[in-house]
């Protein structure tokens, strides 16, 4: 009996702490800052952050990249992800307060107090600071609602069960806002931080383990594509290739050459960028010269 | 014991001769010519546009000459009709073709497209030929549309690079 009681009280415990290390964080409306909203900001975050290579409709550009009716799908190892309609519309996040986006940004937890699946990449986007990414939500306040809710994700189990994913964020999930490293000059710093935050370049140019965590120690060393096969449900063989100042990298590259190819699209052999590359440079082309320059400036400091 | 090291020395024959195979040195592939070719005049596109590339960049000074003339040979090169470069089959589906060619099946299954595609790089290359000579930002106006129609094609229907494969 005793025994039972003790085994009991384990189990009890066990799922006490589950639930505690599962449970969606938040942060709380007191903790949001007194901002006047920063459009021309907001407009840079939103082309850095990418948001149109996966919200706009599949294979969009130009100006239809401003349309987030949502619908491009990710198949990766896990199943399918589907990129939701984040356009200001009642299918989008039309009806979204501010806390609502920001919580989704930093803690990757929907206004319905669910976790999102890391496809979305706030383990970057936590990196932000508060104001950038409520300059981001102005901005995306200002673009054409559209209508149409996105298929569902499709996936099997156990990606299936999204408390799981509390137990992934314990894991990946660490929390912290970028900091200014002062011992680096300031154009490093900031091409850290659009690298590491909004641009979230380590999302396929880090590789990453079994659970989809990035492997932080090959940070930017290339990756396997992480996509499969549409029809064939088989893993690509592409590379992702290494950003660094390595050997294997970029180091015959020149900070010039970097800014140059982040410009106009072309390797410093003249080749040009292709794959989904091709809609991330698009994406940079509207940050000014001086933020492509520090991204340069940052993947040349790389080792 | 002999028939292990027998067994081994076998396995490892085979290993070797797979490893031959895969890499493809002295062995010829399905499409080889075409391939090559193909790639060859990727490579010579790539060669004219470094040279308006590096004016544009500030590497080399500005020449209106040999701009227009980098021009004209980009435009030339993209006006030959290679069709017999592109057969159906050469694509990097094709197991045999493994480490290859980055050509993707959609090049085929989704044409005319990239007929259209390469129209747009014609057009570039045309506006480029006709405007190289009128100055440094003429040049650097221009180059970003032909950068875009090199992207344009190389973002459907290239695939990836393959580790370890420059190509």
């Amino acid at each position: 009996m005793r025994l039972y009681k003790l085994a009991l009280t384990t189990c009890l415990a066990g799922a006490v702490i589950f639930y505690w290390i599962t449970a969606p964080e938040l942060i709380e409306q007191d903790a949001l800052p007194e901002h006047t909203v920063n459009l021309t900001n907001g407009e840079q975050m939103f082309w850095v952050g990418g948001c149109g290579s996966c919200h706009a409709a599949d294979g969009a550009s130009g100006n239809h990249k401003l349309l987030l009716s949502g619908g491009l799908t990710l198949d990766t190892p896990f199943g399918a992800f589907v990129a939701p309609n984040i356009s200001p519309h009642d299918d989008g996040i039309g009806q979204w307060s501010d806390l609502d986006f920001v919580n989704a940004m930093i803690k990757g937890v929907s206004p319905e107090g669910k976790h999102y699946y890391p496809a979305f990449p706030y383990t970057n986007y936590q990196r932000m600071p508060v104001t950038d990414v409520l300059d981001l939500k102005a901005f995306l306040d200002t673009l054409p609602p559209v209508a149409g809710k996105a298929d569902d994700h499709s996936l099997g189990f156990p990606f299936n069960i999204r408390w799981g994913l509390g137990l992934w964020k314990w894991r990946y999930l660490d929390g912290q806002s970028f900091e200014p490293d002062p011992t680096l000059e300031d154009a490093i710093n900031r091409g850290r931080y659009l690298v590491d935050g909004p641009g979230h370049c380590g999302a396929c140019h880090t590789p990453r383990d079994r659970f989809g965590g990035e492997l932080l120690s090959s940070y930017l060393q290339g990756a396997s594509v992480l996509e499969v096969n549409e029809h064939t449900g088989e893993q690509s063989s592409g590379w992702v290739p290494n950003i660094t100042s390595d050997d294997n990298g970029l180091a015959e590259w020149t900070q010039e050459d970097i800014a140059y190819s982040l410009e106009t699209g072309f390797t410093p052999e003249f080749d040009s960028f292709g794959g989904s590359m091709s809609s991330v440079q698009d994406n940079i082309y509207h940050l000014s010269a001086s933020d492509r320059m520090a991204i340069a400036a940052y993947l040349k400091s790389l080792q | 014991m002999k028939i292990l090291s027998l067994i081994s020395a076998s396995i490892l024959c085979a290993s070797v001769s797979v490893v031959t195979t895969a890499d493809g040195h002295g062995k010829g592939y399905p499409f080889k010519n075409e391939i090559q070719a193909r790639m060859n005049v990727m490579n010579l596109y790539g060669y004219y546009l470094g040279e308006l590339g590096a004016m544009a960049k500030g590497q080399s000074p500005y020449d209106a000459d040999a701009a227009t003339r980098a021009a004209n040979n980009l435009l030339a090169m993209a006006k030959l009709d290679n069709t017999t470069m592109w057969p159906q089959g050469s694509d990097n589906s094709v197991p045999a073709l493994d480490n290859k060619t980055r050509a993707k099946p959609e090049a085929w299954t989704t044409y005319p497209e990239i007929v259209d595609k390469h129209k747009a790089l014609i057009t570039a290359a045309t506006t480029m030929a006709a405007e190289a000579g009128n100055g440094l930002d003429a040049v650097r106006a221009n180059i970003g549309a032909v950068g875009q129609s090199c992207k344009g094609c190389h973002e459907a229907f290239r695939g990836p690079k393959l580790k370890g494969h420059s190509h």
